[in-house]
């Protein structure tokens, strides 16, 4: 190739000497160029998984470059920062106790290090979590992540928690346990006996379970109990509903009062708090450090389910986790479950609404579906047939009896050209056999005397002279 | 397997199925009951006929009436069991990297891979489409040989009345 462009640079000397020149180099380099990538894409042909795209890809180290993995990434990292460390970080600075019974479900998958991180033998909220993200493992694993997956290193501490952080946590904890126990020693009350132990875990400071915008935080919120087999079954059913949207945060008993900021709540469970703050002896003490009111007294605290009752009618005597009995709202004249009749919900609209609503929702249901594409195979012919059919059924049109010798468009096997044309060849075909059929008998021939042409001149010169 | 199916055996019968069937795609299937393949194929439509009938209508036409004679020959088959899909009266090709797109020759290996052509079909009917790609697998299709058709005509094998079976 070199050597041919050399012929030409020979060919057309001056100016164009240079350019050539310059382009021949230019090319070779590109050739090495596309050599050596070429090499390196036969090296590098097989394809790598990016856990961040969460895609397979055959990019190798460009991959991380690329604005859609960028874009992931930070995806990636705010979704884990916001979730999980967010929360973790909140215990660090707030350590409440774990108990052993939501220690099982607080499981932190850390996606640096790609472990789970168990809480089995911690006693406080995210323990181990905590220590995790402030060892060196960790470290590590995190910056070989960002290095992988090219990620800004200022991430590094978002992403881990420093000695000086853990140490600050260490210290609350262990206050937090002197607390406890010194309150519990000065609590009097309907502590019930045997369960000591187990209720000293509980009535530590009551932390919300705290997931960030999240509405159905609402209903996480154990009753603290002191009737062990209610505490229990209660604080089950309501864990049980509520854990199915958190993960990683531990319940724990908290302090209605105190704790829940309003926006988070709907109105009901406001209004509740606030019916509520008369019952309780405890400060309104800011939100994390309700280990003091417990101590006061016990407040119960009830989940959802319990909400409505205590809105409605009388408020449990402090400490004991009985249910409360409501005084039930005057009946309805309509009736109630048992007797069969309509929910309060079906007679308020009423029935021409819902009438009036199912109609246009199935006109427009069928109206989707009415207008299939006009631009569907045969729409013109359906629409037509349907006509068609919709008079028969009206007796207006006589089923006019399909031509025998209809056949449909059909796009022959052995037939290049429109399928109109197959149809008619089709149609000739039938014809030539027919014909074929009927042409046996054939006409018997004229047979007459060949004369060729030179004799045919001189005959006709003949008739001319003649 | 044919009593869950309607099996036609005349013309006008096919005329009209063929005519009447409005934004539903029409499977005919022409083969004969007797028959090896065609009764594996025969389970198959008849199991997946419902769990399609709301875009699909199954038909099985027998080929050894006189009355479908012509039926054959215009839709050059030559092997059965050979299926072919309408959509409106007109009618519908799939591409399955076989000889033939006019027809689907043979059986289905599984419920699901009829299921599959048949929404290939629909989907394609519903865009416009006069001919769609078949969504299932190269080793799901079966392979046959087609020969020309007067090669065909003349071997013995493969007169009107006698037609071969295809081997998988």
């Amino acid at each position: 190739m070199e050597e041919g462009r050399k012929s030409r640079t020979m060919e057309n000397p001056n100016s164009e000497t240079d350019t050539t020149t310059t382009t021949t180099t230019t090319t070779a380099a590109k050739k090495k160029k596309s050599n050596s990538s070429d090499k390196k894409r036969k090296r590098r042909s097989g394809f790598e998984f990016c856990e961040v795209c969460k895609l397979s890809h055959d990019q190798g180290h460009r991959h991380k470059y690329f604005p859609s993995h960028i874009k992931s990434l930070s995806t990636f990292l705010s979704r884990f920062h916001d979730n999980k460390i967010s929360d973790i970080r909140f215990f660090l600075r707030n350590p409440s106790p774990l108990r052993s019974e939501h220690s099982s479900r607080n499981r932190f998958w850390c996606v640096f290090c790609e472990t789970d991180i168990d809480e089995l033998g911690s006693s406080f909220a995210c323990s181990n979590a905590i220590n995790h993200l402030a060892s060196a493992d960790h470290m590590k694993n995190l910056k070989h992540f960002l290095w992988k997956h090219g990620g800004k290193t200022d991430q590094v501490d978002n992403f881990t928690i420093s000695e000086a952080e853990v140490a600050k946590w260490e210290k609350k904890c262990k206050s937090l346990e002197i607390e406890v126990v010194s309150s519990n020693k000065a609590a009097s009350g309907p502590l019930v006996g045997p369960l000591n132990d187990i209720h000293n875990e509980l009535n530590y400071g009551n932390v919300n379970s705290f997931e960030n915008n999240n509405i159905d935080s609402v209903n996480l919120r154990i009753s603290n109990g002191v009737m062990p087999l209610q505490y229990h079954t209660n604080e089950y059913q309501v864990s049980h509903s509520g854990f199915s949207k958190v993960a990683n945060v531990s319940l724990f008993p908290e302090d209605v009062s105190s704790s829940l900021p309003v926006e988070n709540y709907p109105g009901t469970n406001s209004k509740m708090l606030n019916g509520f703050t008369g019952n309780r002896t405890c400060q309104h003490s800011p939100m994390w450090n309700s280990g003091k009111c417990l101590a006061d007294g016990y407040l119960s605290t009830y989940g959802v389910y319990q909400n409505e009752r205590m809105v409605k009618g009388e408020s449990s005597s402090q400490g004991l986790q009985s249910l409360t009995q409501i005084t039930l709202a005057p009946e309805r004249s309509g009736g109630n479950v048992h007797s069969g009749a309509p929910p309060p919900w079906f007679e308020a609209i009423g029935e021409s609404q819902l009438n009036a609503q199912q109609k246009p929702v199935l006109s427009n249901k069928l109206g989707k579906s009415k207008k299939l594409n006009p631009k569907r195979v045969g729409a013109a012919w359906a629409e037509r047939r349907k006509m068609e059919m919709e008079m028969e059924k009206r007796g207006e049109l006589v089923k006019s009896e399909c031509n025998a010798n209809w056949l449909p468009n059909f796009g022959r096997v052995w037939q290049s050209g429109t399928r109109k044309e197959s149809r008619k060849e089709f149609e000739l075909e039938k014809k030539q056999k027919l014909l074929k059929v009927e042409n046996q008998p054939e006409v018997p021939l004229k047979i007459q005397p060949y004369i060729s042409k030179r004799m045919d001149k001189i005959l006709l010169n003949l008739m001319i002279h003649l | 397997m044919s009593y869950v199916l309607n099996t036609l055996t005349k013309k006008r019968e096919v005329d009209s199925i063929i005519s009447d069937t409005i934004d539903k795609v029409l499977v005919l299937r022409f083969g004969r009951a007797s028959d090896s393949v065609c009764l594996l194929l025969d389970d198959v439509l008849s199991k997946s006929a419902r769990e399609v009938s709301n875009f699909t209508t199954v038909v099985l036409v027998g080929i050894d009436s006189e009355d479908v004679q012509v039926y054959i020959n215009y839709f050059d088959i030559t092997l059965i069991p050979s299926t072919i899909f309408f959509f409106n009266a007109h009618h519908m090709k799939m591409d399955s990297g076989t000889a033939d797109h006019t027809k689907w020759v043979g059986a289905f290996h599984q419920k699901q891979d009829f299921i599959d052509v048949v929404e290939a079909i629909f989907g394609g009917a519903m865009k416009g489409k006069l001919i769609v790609n078949c969504p299932l697998p190269p080793e799901r299709i079966p392979k046959y040989q087609l020969l020309y058709k007067d090669v065909e005509e003349e071997s013995p094998l493969a007169s009107a009345s006698d037609i071969c079976c295809l081997s998988k």
